[in-house]
C-alpha cells in the first residue's frame, strides 16, 4: 500500500467512501469505506466481481454520484462542497469520460463530438488546442471520418471517437466504465492501446472500470474491489495474474452479489429503461 | 379469443404505466370533444327556449292573418311584407268562429334612456307597434303599470326599461326616427321573459302607433285573431280564408309561432352554432396531429418491446389490437370526460350570457342523444383514426428490430414525397388561379385551397428539414452549442417535425386568413368610403335591419337649412322587385346625391328623375339588359307595379346602392320612412369643426345620431369587423393550445427517447441551463415552422378568398395584408413555442445524469 502515496500527485482520489442505496432492511452498501487515490500520469484499473461496487465507485470519484460518507478529490477539490453547476463545470474541465456505449451525441459529427465540452464550455481553441486536437485526431486514426455522424462508424470506431473527446479538453483525469464491453476483442485491443498511449506518451491520467481481466492487464496497477471494500492492488498486471486473482472472489460471488447488483439496478432504471433492457436481454442476438 | 385478450392485457398494462405520454392526447381529444357537446347542447337549449318563449307569447293567437306575398333584397334574411287595411278587423271579427282580432301595427321604435343615450340598437331590433288591448292576443303582459290609454303613453317592456334606467312615469323620447315624446305607463314582459332576449319593445296606443310607425293611417303589419270556444286554430283558418280579400293569408297562430321560433334560429342560432362547430373543427383537426404524434412515437418508443413479443411469438395481428386497444382506452375515457365537460361548458355559458347582457332564457339544459352520440363518436373516430397508422405500424416491427439502434431517423424525406407533394402543391395552385382569375368560382377556389392545406401536410417532412436548417441558422452562431443541439434535433425526424408543427401551423393558418380576411374587409369598406363619400360629414344611425330606428327623414333638410352647410342629403332603403327579383332601392334625392357621393362617371342626367325615372349603375343595368331610355318595371311591396324609365346611368354603387329613385317616387310606396345616412358637405370657408358643431346641434333635436368626418365613418363602418375578430381569436385559442400540448407532449416523449443521450451531454459538462435552453430552442424551432407554414397557407387562403368573395360578388374587395397584425400571429406562434418548451425543459434538467448514463 505505500505505492501510491510518495512522491506522485494524485489526480484523483476518495477517502473512507460510503455510499449505501435504499434504506432500512433493503440498504445495499454499494461502498464500503473505501479510500483509494489514483495517481496522475498513471492508468489505473479496478476490478472487481459484478456488484463489487466497482461502477459506483467510479461515478463518485467522477462526481457523477454522490457520497453517502467518506469525500471525493478530483485534484484538491473536494466534491461534497460543490453543487450541481460547480460540479458541471468541474466535468466539463477537468474530467474525461468514457463508457460502455452510448458515447457520442448521434446528431453531432465525428469532430463537433470531439469538441463537445470545449464548445459547451464556450471556449474558443487557441493554437494549443488545435495542435493538440489535431494530434489526438491522428492518434486515434480518425482523420478521414471526421464529418461523419456516429451512427455511420463501427462500434470500435465510436469508442475511439470518444476517447479523443475524453482527452480533447485535456482534463485531469479521464474515467472509463468498461470501455470495450460492447467491442469485439481487435476493437477493444485499440481502445485500449489508445488509452494506455496516452498515458504514456501524452502524461495523462485514466482511471477505467472493467471485469475483463486482459483489459485490466493494459493498466499500470490494478485495484480490486469485493463487496464494497478495497480488497487488493497489484503492480504490472498480467492478464493470467488478475485473472488467478479474480478467481478467489468467484466463489463468494455467486450466491449475494449478483442479486445486490439486481437491487441496485432497479433503483437506477425507471420502467420504460426496465422495459428496453429486459428486452435487449430476453432477444437472441 | 385468448389471444386477443392477451394482447389487451398488454396494452392495459401499457397504459398503466404510461399514462403521462397520453395526457396530450387525453386533453386534445378532450378539449376537441367538450367544445363540440358544449355547443350542441347551447344550439338545443336556446333552441328549446326560444320555442317556449314565442310559444308561450303567442299562446292566445290561434290565427294571423296577412299579406302573403313578400319581396326580399338580396343579402337580407327577412322580406318586406305589405301591409294589410285595418278595415279587414271588422270583416275577420264578423266571420263564426272567432272571439275577437286586433290590428297589429309593427315598425321601428328606438328609445333614448335616461342617460340621453339610444338603448340597444347593436344588432337585435327595437321595435315599437300598438298596444294590443286583448290581453290574450297581446304576446306582451303587463307586467306593472297600466296600458297605454291617451296619445304619447306607452309600455315598454321591463328589459328594455332596466338597460336605459326608466321608471314608470318617467317621460323619454322615443325615436320612430322622428323624436316623439312619450310618458312611460306600464311595463310588460314577453313569454314570461322581460323581453324578447335584446330586442326592445315600445307598445303606443293604436292611434299614436298608425301616426308614427306607418305611412298612412288604416294599414297594419297583420290582424291577430283568437277562435271562439271549440274552434280549433285549423278551423279558424279555413274559415277565415274565404272571407280574405286576394293577397291575404290566414295562418295558424301555431305556425305563425313557428315561422318566429325560425326566424330567430335562422338568424342568430345557425349563425353562432355554425360558427362554433367550425371550430370545434377546426379544434379536432388540430388534434388529430397531436394525437397521430403520440401514437407514432409511442410505437417507436415500443418498437424493442413489440419486437420482442414478435420473437415470443405475438402475430402481427396480436400487437396492432394491442396499440388500438389503448388508442380506444384513450379515446372512450377522453371523449366521455369530453362529453362532461361540455355540459359545463353550457352550463356556464348559461350562466355567464346574463352577466354580459344577453339574457339567456332560464330553464334546464337540452341534453338529446344526438348531442351526446355525436361528439362521443367524432372523438373516438378522431382518436382511433389517429392511432391506426402507427398501430399498423407497430404489427410490422420485424422482430429483429429489437437489435437495432434507430437514433436519427430519416423517414418522411423521400423524393416521392417530394414529388407527390409538389404535384399537388401545383394542381392547389391552378386550381386556385383558376378559381380565382380565370372563371370566378367560389367552389373551384375552395377545392384549390383544400388542395393547399394537403400539399402543406404531404411536403412538411421534406420542407421542415430545409426550414429547420434556414430558420435555426442563427442559433448556432447566437446560442453556441445548445442552439446547434437545438437544431439538429429538430432536425433528426422531419416526419414527427412536420407532424408536430402541422396542429400550430393549421392554427395559425386560420388566425391568419381571418386576420388578412378581416384586414381585406376593412380595406374595402375604407376604400367604399374614401372613394365614394365625397362630403365632410357623415350623420349615420344603424338602420331598423341593424338594430336601430334609422335616422329621420327631416333631419336632412334641417341640416341643409344650417348656414355653413352647402348639401345635405339623407340615404332611404326601399325595395322593390325587378323582373321578379327583389332589389334594393337608394331612396334620395339624385341631384344632390350626385354632390356629396363620388358615383363615377354618370350617362344621362340625374336631373328631373321625377316620379318615373329611374338611375341604375352600369354593371346592373347590363345585367337587367337596360340601357338609357329603357323601361324597367318595378313592384313594389304595396303590390303596385309601376313602369320606370331609365334616366341616368353611373358608374360606382358602394354607398348608392345600384338603383335611386326619388323621394317622390317612393312615397306612394313606402313604409315607416327612415333613412340610413345623412351625407353633408360644408360650404366653402367653413371649418370642419364649425360645419360639424352645427351638424351636432341640429342632430341632438333628433335623438343624438352619431355625426363622423370621413376618417371616422370609415373607420367605424369596419368597426364590427374587429368585433368579429376578436372572437375568432378567442375561439382560436382553443386550437392554438391544442398545438401547444402536441409540442409540448412530443417533445417530453422524445427527450424520453433520449434519456441516455442528455446523460451523456449533462456528464460531459452540459448545465441544466445549457440544457434547458437546447429543448427550448428545439420547441421555437418546431413552432416558428408551423407558425411560418400557417402565415404562408393562411395568407395565401386568405387572398384566395379575398379574389374568390371579389370575383363572385359585384362589388369590389380590396387585398390587404397587415403586416403588424400578422407580426402579432407570428410572435404569438413562436411565443407559444418557446411557453410548450418550457415543462419538457424543466423536466429533461432534472434528469439525474448517473441514471441517464446507466441506463444501458
Amino acid at each position: 500500500m505505500t505505492t501510491t502515496a510518495t512522491g506522485t500527485r494524485t489526480a484523483a482520489r476518495v477517502v473512507d467512501a460510503v455510499k449505501v442505496y435504499g434504506s432500512g432492511d433493503t440498504a445495499v452498501r454499494a461502498l464500503d469505506g473505501v479510500s483509494v487515490g489514483f495517481p496522475a500520469g498513471r492508468f489505473t484499473a479496478i476490478m472487481g466481481p459484478s456488484g463489487s461496487g466497482k461502477s459506483t465507485l467510479m461515478h463518485c470519484a467522477a462526481g457523477l454520484d454522490t457520497l453517502t460518507s467518506g469525500s471525493a478529490f478530483i485534484g484538491d477539490t473536494e466534491l461534497s462542497t460543490l453543487d450541481d453547476r460547480r460540479l458541471t463545470l468541474l466535468r466539463r474541465d477537468r474530467i474525461g469520460f468514457v463508457f460502455q456505449a452510448f458515447n457520442l451525441v448521434p446528431t453531432l459529427t465525428v469532430a463537433e463530438n470531439i469538441t463537445l465540452p470545449m464548445d459547451l464550455a464556450g471556449r474558443r481553441a487557441d493554437q494549443r488546442d488545435e495542435e493538440w486536437i489535431d494530434a489526438l485526431v491522428d492518434v486515434v486514426g480518425l482523420r478521414d471520418r471526421l464529418h461523419h455522424r456516429p451512427a455511420e462508424l463501427s462500434g470500435g470506431q465510436q469508442q475511439r471517437v470518444a476517447v479523443a473527446r475524453a482527452f480533447a479538453g485535456q482534463p485531469d483525469v479521464v474515467f472509463a466504465d468498461e470501455p470495450t464491453g460492447n467491442l469485439d476483442s481487435r476493437s477493444g485491443e485499440e481502445v485500449l492501446g489508445l488509452l494506455g498511449r496516452a498515458v504514456r506518451l501524452m502524461d495523462r491520467t485514466v482511471v477505467m472500470v472493467t471485469h475483463d481481466p486482459v483489459a485490466a492487464a493494459h493498466a499500470d496497477e490494478v485495484v480490486f474491489l469485493a463487496d464494497g471494500r478495497l480488497v487488493d492492488r497489484m503492480e504490472a498486471p498480467t492478464p493470467e495474474r488478475v485473472l488467478d486473482r479474480m478467481k478467489a472472489f468467484d466463489v463468494k460471488a455467486l450466491d449475494t452479489t449478483d442479486l445486490e447488483d439486481e437491487g441496485l439496478d432497479d433503483k437506477a432504471l425507471d420502467p420504460q429503461a426496465l422495459e428496453a433492457s429486459g428486452s435487449q436481454e430476453g432477444v437472441p442476438s | 379469443m385468448s389471444s386477443t385478450s392477451a394482447a389487451l392485457r398488454i396494452s392495459l398494462s401499457s397504459l398503466r404505466a404510461h399514462k403521462r405520454r397520453f395526457a396530450g392526447t387525453f386533453f386534445a381529444v378532450f378539449l376537441g370533444v367538450a367544445f363540440l357537446t358544449g355547443t350542441l347542447v347551447m344550439g338545443d337549449t336556446l333552441r328549446a327556449s326560444f320555442d317556449t318563449m314565442f310559444g308561450n307569447a303567442a299562446s292566445g293567437t290561434d290565427a294571423v292573418v296577412r299579406s302573403a306575398d313578400t319581396i326580399t333584397a338580396p343579402g337580407e334574411r327577412q322580406g318586406v311584407r305589405r301591409p294589410v287595411d285595418t278595415s279587414l278587423v271588422a270583416t275577420v271579427e264578423k266571420t263564426p268562429g272567432v272571439a275577437a282580432a286586433a290590428a297589429d301595427i309593427q315598425g321601428a321604435g328606438q328609445l333614448v334612456g335616461s342617460d340621453g343615450e339610444p338603448i340597444g340598437g347593436q344588432g337585435p331590433p327595437t321595435l315599437a307597434g300598438n298596444w294590443i288591448d286583448d290581453p290574450k292576443l297581446n304576446p306582451y303582459r303587463l307586467a306593472e303599470g297600466r296600458a297605454a290609454s291617451k296619445p304619447g303613453e306607452v309600455v315598454v317592456n321591463r328589459g328594455a326599461a332596466e338597460a336605459g334606467d326608466l321608471k314608470i312615469g318617467d317621460t323619454t323620447t322615443l325615436r320612430t326616427p322622428d323624436p316623439v315624446r312619450v310618458k312611460i305607463v306600464g311595463l310588460a314582459t314577453f313569454g314570461g321573459e322581460d323581453g324578447m332576449g335584446q330586442v326592445t319593445f315600445t307598445g303606443m296606443t293604436q292611434a299614436d302607433a298608425e301616426k308614427y310607425l306607418t305611412p298612412k293611417p288604416g294599414e297594419a303589419a297583420s290582424i291577430l285573431v283568437r277562435a271562439g270556444p271549440g274552434t280549433s286554430q285549423r278551423e279558424l283558418v279555413d274559415a277565415l280564408t274565404p272571407v280574405l280579400p286576394e293577397g291575404v293569408e290566414a295562418i295558424t297562430g301555431q305556425e305563425s309561432a313557428q315561422e318566429n321560433t325560425d326566424m330567430i334560429s335562422g338568424q342568430f342560432l345557425t349563425l353562432f352554432t355554425t360558427f362554433l362547430l367550425v371550430f370545434s373543427g377546426v379544434a379536432l383537426l388540430v388534434a388529430t396531429f397531436s394525437i397521430h404524434n403520440t401514437f407514432a412515437i409511442v410505437v417507436a418508443q415500443r418498437t424493442r418491446e413489440n419486437a420482442l413479443l414478435r420473437a415470443l411469438g405475438a402475430a402481427r395481428r396480436q400487437v396492432t389490437v394491442a396499440t388500438l386497444a389503448e388508442a380506444t382506452v384513450v379515446a372512450v375515457v377522453a371523449s366521455a370526460a369530453g362529453l362532461a365537460g361540455g355540459i359545463g361548458i353550457a352550463a356556464g355559458l348559461q350562466a355567464l350570457f346574463p352577466a354580459i347582457g344577453f339574457p339567456f332564457p332560464d330553464g334546464s339544459l337540452v341534453i338529446s342523444g344526438w348531442s351526446m352520440l355525436l361528439p362521443l363518436a367524432v372523438g373516438i373516430v378522431v382518436c382511433l383514426g389517429s392511432a391506426v397508422l402507427p398501430a399498423v405500424r407497430a404489427g410490422r416491427t420485424a422482430p429483429l428490430a429489437a437489435l437495432r439502434e434507430s437514433a436519427v431517423d430519416h423517414s418522411g424525406t423521400s423524393r416521392a414525397r417530394a414529388v407527390a407533394g409538389t404535384g399537388i402543391a401545383l394542381a392547389a395552385v391552378a386550381l386556385t388561379l383558376t378559381g380565382v382569375l380565370a372563371s370566378p368560382s367560389v367552389w373551384l377556389a375552395g377545392a384549390g385551397a383544400v388542395l393547399a392545406l394537403a400539399a402543406f401536410v404531404v411536403l412538411g417532412p421534406v420542407a421542415s428539414s430545409t426550414a429547420v436548417r434556414i430558420l435555426g441558422g442563427p442559433l448556432d452562431r447566437l446560442r453556441g452549442v445548445p442552439g446547434r443541439l437545438a437544431r439538429r434535433n429538430a432536425l433528426r425526424s422531419p416526419k414527427r417535425t412536420a407532424a408536430t408543427a402541422s396542429a400550430l401551423m393549421i392554427g395559425v393558418a386560420v388566425v391568419s386568413l381571418f386576420t388578412v380576411f378581416g384586414a381585406s374587409l376593412k380595406a374595402t369598406m375604407d376604400q367604399t368610403v374614401s372613394r365614394s363619400f365625397a362630403g365632410d360629414v357623415a350623420v349615420t344611425a344603424p338602420s331598423f335591419g341593424a338594430g336601430g330606428s334609422g335616422l329621420s327623414p327631416k333631419l336632412a333638410p334641417a341640416i341643409a337649412r344650417q348656414p355653413q352647410v352647402d348639401t345635405a342629403v339623407g340615404l332611404g332603403r326601399g325595395v322593390a322587385e325587378v323582373d321578379g327579383q327583389g332589389r334594393a332601392l337608394t331612396v334620395s334625392d339624385p341631384v344632390a346625391l350626385g354632390k356629396v357621393l363620388d358615383l363615377g362617371t354618370v350617362r344621362g342626367s340625374l336631373d328631373g328623375l321625377g316620379t318615373d325615372g329611374i338611375a341604375i349603375t352600369e354593371k346592373e343595368a347590363e345585367k337587367q339588359h337596360l340601357g338609357l331610355g329603357d323601361r324597367a318595371e318595378l313592384t313594389f311591396t304595396d303590390g303596385k307595379k309601376q313602369t320606370f324609365t331609365v334616366r341616368a346611368l353611373y358608374g360606382q354603387s358602394e354607398l348608392a346602392g345600384d338603383y335611386v329613385i326619388t323621394r317622390q317616387a317612393w312615397a306612394p310606396h313606402r313604409g315607416q320612412d327612415s333613412d340610413t345616412l345623412v351625407a353633408v358637405s360644408f360650404k366653402d370657408g367653413v371649418s370642419k369643426a364649425e360645419g360639424t358643431a352645427a351638424v351636432k346641434k341640429v342632430a341632438a333635436e333628433y335623438g343624438n345620431p352619431e355625426v363622423q368626418t370621413r376618417d371616422e365613418y370609415a373607420q367605424s363602418s369596419a368597426g364590427g369587423i374587429d368585433m368579429m375578430l376578436t372572437l375568432v381569436y378567442a375561439l382560436l385559442a382553443l386550437a392554438v393550445l391544442i398545438a401547444l400540448l402536441g409540442i409540448a407532449n412530443t417533445l417530453t416523449l422524445a427527450l424520453h427517447e433520449r434519456t441516455r443521450e442528455l446523460g451523456l451531454l449533462r456528464a460531459v459538462g452540459q448545465t441544466r441551463a445549457q440544457l434547458r435552453a437546447m429543448v427550448r430552442w428545439e420547441s421555437v424551432l418546431v413552432a416558428a415552422f408551423g407558425t411560418m407554414g400557417g402565415l404562408a397557407l393562411g395568407g395565401f387562403l386568405g387572398w384566395v378568398l379575398v379574389e374568390a368573395s371579389d370575383g363572385a360578388s359585384d362589388s369590389t374587395f380590396a387585398f390587404a395584408m397587415p403586416p403588424l397584425q400578422l407580426a402579432i400571429v407570428a410572435l404569438v406562434g413562436l411565443g407559444a413555442g418557446a411557453l410548450a418548451g418550457l415543462r419538457p425543459a424543466r423536466r429533461a434538467a432534472r434528469l439525474d445524469v448517473l441514471r441517464a448514463v446507466a441506463t444501458q
